[in-house]
């Protein structure tokens, strides 16, 4: 049997490897294994977990000519590993940002404050797209308006960890982070049981009591549904994975409907039932033809009254995307400032706004040093990645840059950090970032870790799964627990 | 709490799944009585195509009416709604928009055979390997069973499965009967030893009955014996009597509904006043149409009553 080679890139942080070759203190456990173990052990041990997958039906959804097809989630069975000190620190961070965005969406639909005290520009709020008229006034439970926050973390190289963006409309990927783990611990039992990695199975729990804690006042027992577009959303399977394990109903639009009384119901072989909480996975834009996309046939006709009337609460609130925007981003370490009184724990990427003239013309001086983000594109699509772009596509991004400069930012190249990750049969650095996803209701409540998503073409910083990204497990290892 | 979308999709999952079952377990027992009966006896591969509803869309394919493109059509057609690959594959997406409502081990069983059948479904094609494919069918349907009655809570998701399943097996049933057993009883050339009893025990075996059927009646297979058995017997499994019994005892566990209890009552009853010693060929096919059509009725009610109960759900 060989001895594994770990790896590592220069100029780059390794989650698992010093530059000098030992490992980092909450992996060691892990590497001194992987070294035993070899390459070859490694890669049955991976066709295992393959194995699992398929068996599982965990899967997601992918377009190819107008058709989604099911394929199996791609999982690389080394895991990613942070201390679990790092750890309660980032998580502190993360509720800080998350209550300051609340604050931040409660108060444009509302008083407005941010923009009468100039800390927010009133142009901003008047062009962005996710900014719905339609939610002006509301007052939903807790002033909270985002329950559901997953923020995509990266490591530079020099070891600090940044938040590169919240998503706040409706972020997927927690199923995995569940399912991941389950796979995670046939290959490495033997792990689990001498050290401890804190566990993440509570998520759906806490997802379950946030979910309730937003019940209109006078419910006592809240009947509580995932709402789903259906079985052709690439994230079908997660939408039915969380119905079930809170053990409640997953709908389609067509199962609900909205009374003469602004009461919303489904329809069960028993008649109409009240549903007093959504935990909706379908776009704003979608959600009631009445209001939004007149359209759409995946939505509820009359949701919007139903849900202004107070009759029932909608998670993530309508109109919490106005947040969900890299140029808003931006501006999350002065909201903090402002709304907390607090300096933010976790730093942003520093941003350019195209927004601003000199900001601007910085940018498209510096278009080859540089990643230019659309505002309002998800899913890694439309990106510019300036030191592996064309002159050709630079000219392309410039124009458009031109032409609508507010929906534009950029930020430093950072050196996303990597991690040793299975290719074909060898253990080869590949690049990663983390989707932690934080809770917001009564309380709140950080996932122990996340999704981390790995980039699995050589080179490539491009982790989403519908672009040739995958996932690993992530362990937060807690070095003072008792073995 | 069910809704009716998943409702409808429990029951279709239910009836696909119990299909590919019977249909893999029909295309087993021809093959063997072929291999069993000696030349002399006229046979033919057609019987399948009757039994299974499929004559005019395998005629419309205007394939060669012979063993290779009947069983494939039967067994590894993809463009034929009914075959075992498609049946799996229809009771595997009905069921995956319904995984909140399902054990996880059922999900995965149904995965599990959906990925065999969709990889192996020319070998259930060959002869030489048709018996080992349609086996591993049976006996997949067979454990998704097992695992529903051993860790289901008996919920109305679980009434509509178990409604489904007796809906598609008393269909079954009736049909076999229909074709199989008319053939046996109606006009046949004179002159060549018929082998009544090898053919009375496959239409037996083609339902699983016949062991049950020698516990039972402690009798060489007669003609009256085996359809009073298939009709009548209240214990078996796969009796018209006994899965009508079945289907009136999900019904009463499921939300109220005023159509399908007497449905079935009128089908009992039917049933109760037969005579099997006077049954002749003619007399057994208008028996068989009348359960397709109470059959049927029961099956639009269901569908009427839970599914598409729009008249009386809108607000």
């Amino acid at each position: 049997m060989t001895m594994a080679e770990l790896r590592t890139l220069t100029g780059t942080w390794d989650e698992l490897i010093c530059p000098d070759g030992s490992p980092r203190a909450a992996a060691a456990a892990l590497v001194e294994r992987l070294r035993a173990l070899g390459p070859a052990e490694l890669q049955a041990r991976q066709d295992l977990a393959d194995l699992d997958i398929l068996a599982k039906g965990i899967t997601f959804t992918v377009y190819s000519d107008g058709r989604g097809i099911d394929r199996a989630w791609p999982f690389d069975v080394i895991p990613r590993v942070i201390a679990a000190t790092e750890w309660s620190r980032i998580e502190a961070g993360l509720v800080q940002r998350l209550d300051a965005l609340n604050r931040f969406i409660d108060d444009v639909y509302n008083d407005q404050r941010v923009i009468a005290d100039g800390v927010f520009p009133v142009e901003l709020l008047a062009d962005s797209v996710n900014y719905r008229r339609q939610c002006r006034g509301v007052r939903p439970a807790h002033g909270v308006w985002a329950h559901v926050c997953g923020s995509d973390l990266v490591r530079d190289h020099d070891g600090t960890m940044y938040v590169l963006e919240d998503n706040l409309r409706v972020p997927s990927g927690v199923s995995y982070v569940l399912e991941n783990r389950l796979v995670s611990k046939r290959a490495f039992a033997d792990l689990f049981e001498k050290q401890s990695i804190q566990p993440v199975d509570a998520y759906t729990d806490e997802l379950y009591r946030m979910l309730c804690s937003l019940a209109p006042a006078a419910v006592e027992r809240p009947v509580v549904v995932v709402l789903t577009p259906g079985i052709y959303n690439s994230a079908y399977f997660e939408h039915s994975f969380l119905a079930q394990r809170m053990g409640i109903e997953l709908v389609e639009g067509s199962d609900l409907v909205v009374d003469g009384d602004d009461v919303v119901h489904m329809r069960t072989i028993a008649g109409l039932r009240k549903v007093d909480v959504i935990y909706r996975r379908i776009d704003d834009s979608f959600l009631d033809p009445e209001s939004f996309r007149p359209d759409s046939t995946l939505g509820v006709p009359g949701l919007m009254r139903a849900w202004r009337a107070g009759n029932v609460a909608i998670a993530n609130a309508p109109g919490a995307g106005v947040a969900d925007d890299k140029v808003v981003y931006a501006w999350v370490p002065d909201l903090i400032r402002y709304y907390l009184g607090q300096e933010p724990l976790l730093p942003n990427v520093p941003t350019h706004r195209c927004l601003y003239a000199d900001e601007r013309r910085f940018v498209l001086d510096h278009l080859g040093e540089l990643v230019v983000k659309p505002a309002n594109e998800s899913g890694g699509y439309g990106l510019l990645i300036g030191n592996r772009s064309t002159a050709q596509e630079r000219a392309t991004v410039a124009a458009a840059i031109e032409a609508d400069p507010r929906n534009w930012v950029a930020q430093p190249i950072l050196a996303l950090s990597t991690a040793p990750t299975l290719c074909d049969g060898d253990l080869a650095p590949r690049h990663l970032d983390l989707r932690p996803f934080i809770l917001s209701g009564r309380t709140s409540y950080v996932t122990k870790g996340g999704l981390t998503r790995v980039a699995l073409r050589e080179g490539s910083l491009v982790v989403n799964s519908s672009q040739g990204g995958g996932s690993k497990d992530t362990w937060i290892v807690d070095l003072d627990a008792a073995p | 709490m069910l809704l009716s979308r998943v409702a409808e999709n429990l029951y279709w999952a239910a009836r696909y799944l119990e299909r590919a079952e019977d249909t893999a377990r029909i295309v087993r027992e021809h093959t063997n009585l072929i291999v069993d009966l000696p030349v002399s006896v006229p046979v033919t591969w057609q019987p399948l195509l009757a039994i299974t509803g499929t004559v005019e869309e395998f005629d419309e394919r205007e394939r060669i009416v012979g063993e290779a493109d009947i069983i494939h059509f039967l067994v590894a057609e993809r463009d034929n709604t009914g075959s075992v690959v498609m049946c799996v594959e229809q009771a595997r997406e009905n069921l995956r928009t319904t995984r909140e409502v399902i054990p996880r081990d059922a999900w995965q069983a149904v995965n599990d055979l959906h990925l065999y059948v969709a990889s192996h479904h020319l070998e259930g094609v060959e002869r030489r390997s048709r018996n080992r494919f349609l086996d591993r069918v049976i006996a997949d349907s067979q454990r998704m069973v097992g695992i529903l009655a051993g860790t289901m809570s008996r919920d109305e998701a679980y009434e509509m499965l178990r409604l489904g399943r007796h809906v598609e097996r008393a269909d079954m049933t009736t049909r076999v009967i229909d074709v199989r057993a008319g053939m046996l009883m109606g006009e046949r050339p004179d002159g060549i030893e018929h082998h009544d009893d090898v053919q009375w025990a496959s239409v037996l075996r083609s339902l699983s009955a016949l062991h049950m059927f020698h516990r039972a009646v402690r009798a060489p297979v007669s003609a009256p014996d085996a359809l009073g058995f298939l009709l009548l017997d209240p214990a078996f499994p796969r009796s018209v009597t006994h899965c009508l019994r079945e289907i009136a005892a999900c019904v009463r566990r499921l939300p109220q509904e005023p159509h399908i209890l007497p449905s079935c009552d009128v089908a009992l009853n039917r049933l109760g006043r037969l005579s099997v010693g006077q049954i002749t060929g003619a007399s057994l096919h208008q028996l068989a149409d009348e359960l397709q059509l109470y059959i049927a009725a029961i099956d639009t009610r269901i569908s009427e009553s839970w599914f598409h109960a729009d008249a009386g759900g809108e607000p």
